[in-house]
């Protein structure tokens, strides 16, 4: 059965897309448990929902599929809230495809049973009526989620494609990594302080601890504490403590008096200077104990790496890497290290697929093969089981050498897209069986890049379940941008460089979608809507950096 | 190993999780330093289900050091 799980902090859709089996739904069964307004007969206005994520997540996976051999459905999608739930929206979403109702209603019910049984989710507090503070008082709005078809051989607009993607992509399940390995992963579950940050107060500065209330000139000093030593005193009038940066203070009601200030004779300190600074980091003064510090779908950067280092974290669960199958077609190209022969070139999409996906760390399998139907024939009915993503390069042009399309769908592939209203990457093919996502990319250097960055980027971002915004950037034009195409919206190769805080951006010159040496300079694309032909330099416009972005 | 409280065990605690070792344990053992650590879980003890690295632990299961452990109350989802 095909499985979709997600906990979200956010309202849950009033729509939600129903799952897209391969074949057979006869029937599509939905539920949505709603917050009451009464709670044990309280008024309320909100429910506050905890989970274990990754376990819940799991849990409700391991369940459906357990439920879904049992009564043979064929796809569900599960999302369930979290956080503070307003009377009235939805706390749960279910919803089961199966050939026919029984079946759906069978599972959705022993679902709905197990899920209170073993689901590691608890309802945390009730919010009463009277406490409303918090609770925002505007009711959420579904996002409304338009179709992309818009009748047969019509081409999608690249905001449709990109929207569709998004339905389809749901993020992946979660796994639990080294540190080390998880850097670049989305988290996926909330980072909090065990304890309180730092765990106890330390001195600011090399000096001397004395006592606040201790008016006096010289102290005699009692003992020496480094950093990492733990060695609570309590101090006497008179008395000082050489301490450490870093170091544990003995004892509370302590001023640390920079080294600078005092000059030292044998065991006696004298002071020349007092502030008001006691030159001390309090406990918990960076964190308290239980503050969430890095929220689920934070991307695990360097910063977020030491901290949970920091925090003791050895081992944390981040989204899985999709499993990526890349098949590159055409009697035309030959390996990189092969002379090709006349009329032949290089095959150098490959290697650009590779590294674009070495991005998020993803190693595909790469195979090449020739324009022959009986080899990309046995190539798809042998994908590896488990397959998230395939990416076919070439052949996805409509016409000539057309072939990508008619081999998808007689796999049993759901052909979404088969053309797109932009250029490069006309004709882009997104289609999809069971969870497996496939992409015919145009096998013109130009469009495979434009694809890569435009397409293909917004699905790996949804499996990743990444909350960062993954809009279009806005920058300043620094060149005439001129195009005679005015009726197609254009993603045009350009060169970014960041000035004084605003990106500019570059137009750079190409003829078709075939040019290859635009690509190694290139490292933006802008966004040219349909309709606009000469934008002068100093316009904004918008545009996806193509990764990296350097 | 990383123990992890939910729900009222976090009332109970004052903590969401905690840092114990003891390699080799089975869940009697693990019970024993978690109530030596925090008394008020003893009487919880018969409602929570122990899970071992994100799935519910089977009654004979050996922690380790580098498990997550996860103390599971009554749950209330849905």
């Amino acid at each position: 059965m095909q499985v979709e799980v997600q906990l979200t902090y956010a309202p849950i859709p009033s729509e939600v897309p129903p799952p897209a089996p391969a074949t057979g739904a006869g029937a599509w069964v939905e539920f949505r448990g709603l917050v009451r307004s009464q709670e044990n007969g309280r008024a309320i206005t909100a429910l506050e929902y905890e989970a274990y994520e990754p376990m819940a997540e799991r849990e409700v996976r391991r369940l459906l599929n357990e439920l879904g051999a049992r009564y043979g459905c064929l796809a569900a999608r599960v999302i369930h809230r979290i956080g503070v739930v307003p009377v009235g929206q939805a706390a749960l979403y279910v919803g089961i495809a199966a050939e026919h109702r029984a079946e759906a209603f069978k599972l959705l019910t022993e679902f709905m049973d197990r899920l209170k049984q073993d689901v590691p989710i608890w309802k945390r507090r009730a919010i009463p009526a009277a406490e409303i503070g918090g609770v925002s008082p505007h009711p959420w709005v579904g996002v409304s989620m338009p179709g992309v078809d818009r009748g047969p051989g019509e081409p999608a607009r690249p905001a449709d494609v990109l929207g569709l993607l998004r339905r389809l992509c749901g993020q992946l399940e979660a796994e639990r990594l080294p540190l080390a390995q998880a850097i670049g992963r989305v988290l996926r579950e909330p980072v909090c302080a065990p304890e309180d940050l730092p765990p106890f107060d330390r001195a600011a500065v090399d000096g001397y601890a004395v006592r606040l209330d201790d008016p006096s000139t010289e102290f005699r000093v009692v003992d020496v504490i480094r950093a990492g030593a733990w060695q609570p005193r309590k101090l006497d009038r008179g008395e000082a403590v050489r301490i450490a940066t870093g170091a544990a203070l003995p004892c509370e009601g302590l001023q640390v008096l920079m080294k600078e200030d005092v000059q030292t004779t044998g065991d006696t300190i004298r002071v020349n200077r007092r502030t008001a600074d006691r030159n001390i980091r309090t406990r918990g003064e960076d964190a308290r104990a239980g503050q969430r510090l890095v929220e689920p779908g934070s991307v695990v950067t360097p910063g977020v790496a030491a901290l949970l280092a920091g925090l003791g974290r050895v081992e944390v669960w981040v989204t899985r890497l999709p499993r990526v199958r890349h098949i590159a077609t055409g009697n035309e190209i030959v390996p990189p290290a092969q002379a090709p022969a006349p009329g032949q070139i290089r095959d150098s999409n490959s290697i650009l697929v590779r590294a674009f996906l070495g991005q998020w760390g993803i190693v595909p399998q790469q195979t090449l093969l020739g324009d022959d139907d009986a080899a990309l024939r046995a190539a798809l009915r042998n994908l590896e089981p488990g397959l998230d993503l395939l990416l076919i390069s070439g052949g996805a042009s409509v016409g000539e050498q057309d072939f990508t399309r008619r081999l998808l769908d007689e796999a049993g592939f759901v052909v979404h897209v088969s053309k797109t209203a932009a250029r490069p990457g006309r004709p882009l093919i997104v289609a999809q069986r069971g969870s497996t996502l496939a992409f015919g990319l145009p096998g013109n250097p130009l469009a495979h890049l434009v694809c890569l960055n435009v397409y293909v980027r917004a699905a790996l971002q949804a499996w990743s379940g990444s909350t960062a915004s993954d809009d279009f950037h806005r920058g300043v034009l620094a060149g005439e941008l001129a195009t005679d195409r005015s009726q197609q919206e254009t993603f045009w190769p350009a060169r970014s460089d960041c000035a004084e805080g605003t990106w500019m951006l570059r137009p750079l010159p190409w003829r078709s979608s075939g040019d290859l040496t635009v690509l190694a300079r290139a490292n933006a694309l802008i966004r040219v809507p349909t309709g606009a032909h000469r934008f002068v330099p100093g316009s904004w416009v918008e545009f996806v950096p193509a990764r990296p972005a350097l | 190993m990383r123990v992890l409280f939910f729900a009222h065990l976090r009332d109970v605690t004052g903590c969401a999780e905690m840092q114990l070792h003891c390699a080799g344990a089975d869940a009697a053992e693990l019970w024993r330093r978690l109530i030596a650590a925090y008394p008020g879980l003893e009487k919880y003890r018969d409602s929570v289900r122990l899970a071992q690295n994100a799935e519910y632990a089977a009654p004979d299961a050996r922690f380790d050091n580098a498990d997550e452990v996860a103390l599971i109350p009554p749950v209330s989802g849905g």
